[in-house]
């Protein structure tokens, strides 16, 4: 066999064994949920934010040293994100097995 | 909001209506890309599921700018290099991590036993086996190239390198899998 017709069964055999995965379908909800979840806490936060400025908390919001509060807003907004996301995945990875029978025993057996 | 105003701001390449929009194009066409990706660098779905969801979320948030620097660019290699840098990190967590007796009980998925994902024929179980002995650029460029077709110039900038010293990358790659697979 020539050193090309090797190189070109091992390609064909990396594409046959290196397959395209499909992600599952809740991955999909999941991932917008989450991302609209974040945009919609961060123009929650800024909003509320707005609606409570005088004429005058507006006027001074035009020198930079006041902008810390929207960047804070936004941070919370991502905080938020990250949240739900930790939330998520701690659900997900609840114990299961043998750790969780202990637990459920422990429960059980010391209900406080 | 008005039909036309909604209209008007689809169409506005800055407005945050349209920057959603696109970002929303970019997460459905290469959602399993990056789930691909995920799934053969971590071996098992449910940590893939994770760094997907994280992958996207950072996206996200540098979209802006991805988009504004990319100047007109595919932003798959962008997503991909994400991707790859939550791999990595994955990793890097889990070496440091001991994991506690108890939960040694449920033996957690190696991270590198690719070989599961392949079920019946023993000629690609072996491929398998052997890009397990590859370097891991090495294997990632492989994954890139015919997991997700990806050409050299897309992977040279998901990995951060020069197309010709991607070229040699992935050259090397495929030369030293060859003799793996006639060594056995």
């Amino acid at each position: 066999m020539s050193e090309e017709t090797g190189h070109l069964q091992l390609e064909a055999l990396l594409s046959d064994a290196l397959r395209p995965i499909e992600p599952p379908e809740d991955l999909v909800s999941r991932v917008e949920s989450t991302l609209t979840a974040i945009t919609e806490q961060a123009a929650a936060e800024l909003s509320s934010w707005a609606e409570e400025l005088s004429e005058g908390e507006r006027e001074a919001l035009r020198d930079p040293r006041n902008w810390v509060r929207p960047v804070a807003a936004v941070a919370v907004g991502t905080v938020a994100g990250g949240a739900l996301v930790l939330v998520g995945m701690r659900r997900r990875r609840r114990p299961t097995g043998l750790r969780a029978t202990a637990e459920n025993v422990l429960k059980t057996v010391r209900p406080d | 909001m008005s039909a036309a105003k909604e209209e008007s701001e689809a169409a506005d390449p800055g407005s945050k209506a349209e920057l959603d929009r696109a970002f929303e194009e970019l997460y459905r066409a290469h959602l399993r890309d990056v789930y691909s990706y995920s799934y053969y660098r971590v071996g098992n779905h449910h940590d893939a599921e994770d760094l997907t969801e994280q992958a996207f979320l950072q996206a996200y948030r540098h979209f802006e700018r991805a988009r504004r620097e990319s100047d007109g660019r595919p932003l798959r290699p962008w997503l991909i290099r994400i991707a790859h840098n939550l791999a990595s990190n994955y990793h890097r967590d889990r070496a440091r991590r001991p994991e506690a007796a108890l939960e040694a009980v449920e033996p957690p998925a190696d991270p590198h036993r690719t070989e599961q994902i392949v079920e019946g024929r023993e000629e690609l179980r072996l491929v398998m086996q052997r890009l397990e002995r590859l370097s891991d650029d090495r294997r990632e460029a492989l994954i890139m190239r015919f997991a997700l077709g990806m050409s050299n110039r897309e992977i040279a900038r998901a990995l951060g390198r020069t197309d010709g010293a991607t070229k040699v990358l992935i050259h090397r790659a495929i030369k030293q899998l060859e003799e793996e697979m006639s060594g056995t």
